[in-house]
């Protein structure tokens, strides 16, 4: 009944003032965020080695070194060599398999080649692809999941205002603003995770295609080097 | 056959703590950069509705002559004090608007005549002191000789008569440091009633300011409950007599003087009645200001 000469309305107070289903609410965006950052961060490094080692890989590969040793380098330091890297050892090892078997014709050789090249590719953009989904499923729901909470604290509010003889202000605004919080929580959790999913997958949309490309420049370089005995 | 030769490599992420840790400092960062970058209305004025109120007049007075009273005399004697000077500007009740800053001047000049004042009564006190002394001197000169005379004259008396006359003497001076010493014990006791007084004069400006405090409280809880009625025009006024329990219980309302609209009087009885428990201070003595009963006035707007 008494209306509070002063109310506290620092954050702090707000957050643990705020009634069960809000508070849920806002350790649900919390942990959300948590991860959504996570992953950014993550992807972050992964992306920064993927395009240093692309860079690194094409700058060896058409500097005119031996295929030979190359392929050889890659293939004992899988881990460390880079995606990129990785397909032109898988397409090399089973372009020389192939080649050593009698009786293949050059399209079938390179066609092998091809597909072992393609296989390793889908693998390692799946790999770059990882997590973004949770980024996306973040950046979409949060919005609403805070949303949620608000309304549902504001009705809370509205019907502790019902029982009051004459409704001021001074009645609502704690458990609005107590509400409003899950809002701004869902939305912090939303804008890091949709800018950082638009940002990574074009990212890996422009390595995709250099690693397409280069696939088609090495079984062009492949055919080149096939003894065309059929 | 085997495929293990064609087994492909899968790369594994890494990384993982660093990320985490960079995600954690990012929320932390963020929670501190809320909590303390952004100054959020923490505290509210506290309203001033005093002129909703009937002054009572012991308290209100007793504020009003705290200020204007000089800081205890270091060495004054007795008589000095216990002359309060006239209460400054306490007109009309009404008038007593947030006391302490519309009361400065008023309280300079006082504090200005309150100083000459005892400055004057310091210079006479003192006067008077040097003239005590001086006589004290010329006495203690005099009594000087006459023991002189005395004892050229006991010289020549008997053995008898300067014993007895030895005798008497001690007991006049005994008689004199007993006097001595009764004086010093009256100054002492003027001196600690003065300090009684100043201490209480100054409790007595707390406690209007507690009970100023409190009588916001009970107006503002009050106007909280007050429903106006449609009919209602221009700023009535009512005052009502409430009964009070100690424990702030509200024993009964009884309008004094009707606003002429018995549907806002009602409200306000109503009003009263729905504010109990009335906010009181713990302080016993502030309290005397609102228990066993209190004058309310109301008004729609203030």
């Amino acid at each position: 009944m008494n209306p509070e000469l002063s109310q506290d309305l620092s954050l702090l107070h707000l957050v643990f003032n705020a009634s069960l289903p809000v508070q849920l609410v806002m350790v649900l965006l919390l942990g959300a965020s948590l991860m959504s950052w996570w992953f950014i961060f993550i992807k972050m490094f992964a992306l920064k080695r993927a395009q240093r080692d692309t860079d690194r890989f094409e700058r060896e590969f058409w500097g005119g070194g031996d295929i030979n040793a190359m392929y050889q380098q890659v293939s004992t330091e899988r881990g460390e060599a880079g995606e990129m890297a990785r397909i032109f050892e898988a397409g090399f090892s089973e372009f020389m398999k192939l080649r050593r078997q009698a009786g293949m014709s050059a399209s079938f050789i390179i066609d092998g080649t091809r597909r072992a090249m393609r296989a390793t590719y889908q693998r390692e953009l799946d790999g770059l692809e990882a997590h973004l989904s949770f980024l996306a499923t973040v950046g979409s729901v949060s919005p609403y999941v805070g949303l949620f909470g608000t309304v549902w604290g504001i009705m809370i509010a509205f019907v502790g205002l019902s029982s009051v003889a004459q409704a001021t202000l001074a009645q609502v605004a704690p458990g609005i603003a107590e509400a409003l919080i899950a809002t701004a929580m869902g939305l912090f959790a939303a804008i890091p995770a949709v800018v950082g999913y638009n940002r990574y997958t074009h990212d890996i949309d422009r390595l995709a295609n250099r690693m397409e490309s280069f696939m088609e420049e090495f079984s062009n370089i492949l055919q080149r080097q096939t003894p065309t005995a059929a | 056959m085997n495929f293990q030769a064609d087994a492909p490599f899968v790369s594994r992420p890494r990384s993982n703590l660093i990320a985490g840790a960079l995600a954690l400092g990012v929320h932390i960062v963020f929670v501190l950069l809320l909590v303390f970058g952004v100054s959020w209305q923490t505290r509210h004025p506290a309203p001033v509705m005093v002129d909703l109120w009937e002054a009572p007049p012991p308290v209100t007075q007793s504020a009003a002559v705290k200020p204007s009273k000089p800081p205890a005399p270091v060495k004054a004697p007795a008589p000095v004090k216990a002359v309060p000077p006239p209460p400054p500007a306490v007109k009309t009740p009404p008038a007593v608007k947030a006391p302490p800053t519309l009361k400065a001047p008023d309280i300079a000049l006082e504090k200005k005549k309150a100083e000459a004042e005892r400055l004057q009564k310091l210079q006479i006190t003192q006067a008077a002191e040097e003239k005590a002394r001086a006589d004290a001197a010329k006495k203690a000169q005099e009594k000087q000789l006459a023991e002189q005379k005395k004892r050229e004259l006991l010289r020549q008396m008997e053995e008898e008569d300067l014993a007895r006359r030895m005798a008497d003497e001690a007991a006049a001076s005994e008689a004199r440091q007993v006097k001595l010493a009764e004086a010093q014990a009256k100054q002492a006791e003027a001196k600690a009633k003065q300090a009684e007084a100043a201490a209480a004069s100054k409790r007595q400006a707390e406690l209007a300011g507690v009970v100023g405090q409190y009588r916001d409280l009970i107006s503002a809880k009050v106007r909280g409950n007050t429903r106006l009625p449609d009919n209602l025009t221009g700023n009535p006024q009512v005052r009502c007599l409430v009964k009070v329990l100690p424990t702030g219980e509200v024993v009964s309302v009884r309008v004094t003087q009707s606003s002429g609209n018995p549907a806002y009087d009602d409200a306000v009885v109503r009003a009263i009645e729905k504010s109990s428990p009335l906010p009181l201070p713990d302080d016993r003595a502030a309290r005397v200001a609102f228990v066993p009963e209190l004058s309310f006035v109301h008004r729609p707007k203030e």
